[in-house]
């Protein structure tokens, strides 16, 4: 078995999180399972709206893992196991969208309901995921990753570039965009007027 | 009043991505004008709903399958070697199997050319004629050296069919090409 007793030895983040890493005695794969439970949200949930259903959020979170599994020595350089999380989870999802054949806009419009709904009252989770995941397939792959890193994730604007590779003033040229476009499409949805 | 240039402006101070002193001129814009008020709450409420909808809890099976799959790959790529031998195993039988078909095989493969033409059998069905005598020719002194004989013929009656038997490097294909001289 390979060791994963490096993982414990690490200083990843504050020292909670140091506090959290695995034992230094584990020398199997439990260590890099418990690294994993920690994470699993943050990557399983981005990839989820990045790539807009389950199945292939899946599919990117298993290939991140095995990533990091793999290239655990470029993450300890790093340092920031949160941000590689991130950057690869970008990408794996990146890689599944431009895979997958475009979208038909029709299909949207499809799901617009015909009468008008207060957000308050559309209490159903199904409806509401909906609602998330429809307003983020209309904007463009960059904007997307950079409203999902800032607003869905609680990233900083620098952490965003860091992430994405942009510049700041470029992560808020696609934020205040994307912003302006959920916006829209989440009154459309419930025909609320300005 | 058309405010389409504090839009980019109003939606970073909406998510609160402005420097204080930014921040502070979109407010007293904010102040004098009701259109990009509203705007600006209808920001922050699609951006309260998206991120109240992000944080509903995700079933812990989702979770857990993508774990399961994780580790089956990993324990299945860190396996020790004397676990993974009867895959060795195999394929060196595999590969033995191959070698032995190989040898086996004919050392080339049937080619019209290398057919060698044997002595015809003799027709079937052919009314037996009689043989033309071919002259013996004798010799006071027995020859000791060992006679290269032609190829032998089998007697032929004029409009008897011919058989000519084709030999291959394979033992198994005889190829028998009977012609019919009868001229008709």
């Amino acid at each position: 078995m390979k060791a994963l007793a490096f993982l414990a030895a690490i200083p990843i983040e504050g020292p909670e999180e140091r506090a959290a890493m695995p034992s230094a005695q584990v020398r199997d794969l439990a260590a890099f399972e418990a690294l994993m439970r920690r994470h699993e949200r943050l990557v399983l949930v981005t990839a989820l709206r990045l790539v807009g259903n389950m199945a292939d959020a899946q599919d990117v979170s298993q290939e991140v893992f095995l990533r990091l599994y793999r290239n655990w020595s470029k993450v300890e350089e790093a340092r920031n196991l949160p941000g590689w999380l991130y950057r690869v989870t970008v990408n794996a999802s990146h890689d599944v969208l431009r895979k997958r054949p475009a979208a038909d806009p029709m299909e949207y419009a499809a799901h617009v309901p015909a009468d008008g709904l207060d957000p308050q009252q559309s209490t159903t989770e199904a409806e509401r995921r909906r609602v998330l995941e429809m307003s983020l397939r209309l904007l463009s792959e960059k904007e997307r990753s950079a409203l999902v890193l800032r607003d869905l994730e609680g990233l900083s604007t620098e952490e965003v570039a860091r992430v994405l590779g942009s510049s700041e003033a470029t992560v808020r040229s696609q934020i205040s965009k994307a912003r302006v476009k959920v916006k829209g499409f989440v009154e459309r949805y419930f025909r609320r007027r300005t | 009043m058309n405010c389409t240039h504090w839009e980019e402006r109003i939606a970073l101070y909406a998510g609160g991505d402005l420097p204080a002193a930014e921040a502070a001129e979109v407010e007293r814009h904010l102040g004098d004008c009701p259109g990009c008020q509203l705007f600006a709450s209808g920001l922050k409420e699609s951006l309260q709903l998206l991120q109240g909808i992000h944080q509903e809890e995700i079933a812990p099976a989702h979770f857990a399958a993508v774990r399961a799959r994780v580790m089956a790959q990993l324990e299945g790529s860190l396996q020790p070697w004397w676990r993974k031998a009867w895959v060795y195993g195999l394929a060196a039988a595999a590969a033995a199997a191959l070698f032995l078909m190989l040898v086996s095989r004919p050392a080339a493969p049937v080619h019209p050319r290398r057919m060698a033409v044997q002595a015809p059998v003799p027709p079937p069905q052919v009314e037996a004629a009689p043989a033309p005598v071919v002259p013996r020719v004798t010799r006071a002194h027995h020859v000791r050296r060992p006679r290269v004989r032609p190829p032998a013929r089998t007697a032929r009656t004029p409009g008897s069919p011919s058989v000519v038997k084709l030999l291959t490097d394979d033992p198994d294909v005889v190829i028998y090409w009977i012609t019919d001289n009868s001229g008709e």
